[in-house]
């Protein structure tokens, strides 16, 4: 599938989440959270979603996607909402709106089987893997901020 | 059996492409610290990375010490193209891949002599969408248009004009031939990126490449 981005995100997503799952437990829902300025198609996200997790330890997961959208101002009567394209009329007539976005992407969180019963299930010993782990180190938000100074 | 599976949820909170971040962290301090300005080349496929690279560097000769890194599916032939005009050129082979990503412009630049070396030019893979996401650990990103791909490819493609520090608009030359909106064109421009410098050129004939290579003088950020 060379030439959709999707399938290079889904590819790192794929490659993070496996990383952080925690070991026995299984994966049913992967939540990213995702700027307009990306550009992410959800329905191409899905499908390359699916053809990376295929055969790996998260397959049939779900990947929830919150795309933030496009924000919009008026500079003739200041009105500002929110669009999914960048490119729209104002209801004052005004054909230039200004389009702001962001590029965030972020793996946001994880939903895995409870402990007990993915230990019922799969005969894993009982706290082999914490479940607040994975949250111990939030990195993304820090890095974030020193790259932007 | 029969109850439904509990579940949690649990934050991570972390940059998906982290670890390309990471790595574009890197060359960016490596390449600062040899006080070389790089530039992140983004371009549809014929819109003229290629000759403008091939037209700057002719120009450069003298005055400035480049390298090159070349990102392109399959063949040889930009690099050969550019090899021409200067001595340190790396062709990198990206295969599938239709962006460059961090860890091979590091490897890359493993494989040339940079002693000396001033100015960097990394002509991304011809995309208009996947390379804008993938930091390279570039100063300054510059997004390649031209006049035969129609006036309206600035609005269709946000994020490279949002990110990028300088928009070239490509073959000016042709504009007798053509009906491309220009002012429309940068009015597209100017909404998404209110800063951004737009620059006319033409690879061919040379025209505005005296802008072109002024701005190329601007000190590291």
């Amino acid at each position: 599938m060379p030439g959709v981005h999707e399938f290079s995100i889904a590819d790192a997503l794929a490659a993070q989440v496996i990383l952080h799952a925690p070991a026995g437990r299984r994966v049913r829902e992967v939540e990213i959270r995702v700027g307009a300025l990306r550009g992410l198609e959800p329905a191409a996200m899905e499908m390359c979603w699916d053809a990376v997790t295929h055969d790996t330890a998260i397959a049939g997961s779900v990947l929830v996607m919150d795309i933030r959208p496009w924000s919009l101002t008026c500079p003739t009567c200041g009105r500002v909402w929110e669009s999914p394209v960048p490119f729209a009329d104002c209801v004052c007539g005004e054909v230039a709106p200004r389009p702001t976005a962001t590029d965030e992407l972020d793996l946001v969180s994880m939903t895995v089987d409870d402990e007990d019963d993915a230990a019922e299930d799969a005969g894993v010993a009982s706290g082999a893997a914490s479940v607040g782990e994975p949250a111990a180190a939030p990195i993304g938000d820090a890095a974030r901020e020193e790259r932007a100074s | 059996m029969s109850d439904p599976v509990r579940t949690v949820r649990v934050p991570i909170a972390e940059r998906v492409l982290e670890i390309n971040d990471q790595l574009a962290e890197g060359v960016r301090a490596d390449l600062t610290r040899r006080g070389i300005f790089a530039i992140d080349l983004i371009g549809a496929p014929g819109s003229g990375k290629t000759a403008l690279l091939e037209a700057t560097l002719q120009r450069l000769k003298g005055r400035r010490r480049p390298a090159v890194l070349v990102g392109d599916l399959a063949t040889r032939r930009d690099g050969d193209r550019l090899a021409r005009w200067c001595d340190r050129v790396v062709q990198i082979s990206t295969g599938e891949g239709c962006h460059l990503e961090a860890g091979q412009v590091r490897d890359a630049l493993g494989q040339v002599d940079l002693d000396g070396v001033d100015v960097l030019f990394i002509e991304n893979v011809g995309n208009l969408i996947c390379p804008v996401g993938f930091d390279l650990g570039q100063n300054a990103k510059v997004g390649l248009f031209s006049l035969t791909e129609g006036d309206d490819k600035a609005a269709k493609h946000p994020y490279l004009v949002n990110a990028a520090d300088l928009i070239l608009l490509n073959k000016i030359d042709l504009a007798p031939y053509l009906t491309f909106d220009r002012a429309g064109f940068e009015a597209d421009v100017r909404q998404l990126n209110a800063t951004v410098p737009v620059l006319g050129v033409s690879a061919t004939t040379g025209e505005g490449f005296d802008a072109w290579l002024e701005w190329l003088e601007r000190p590291l950020a």
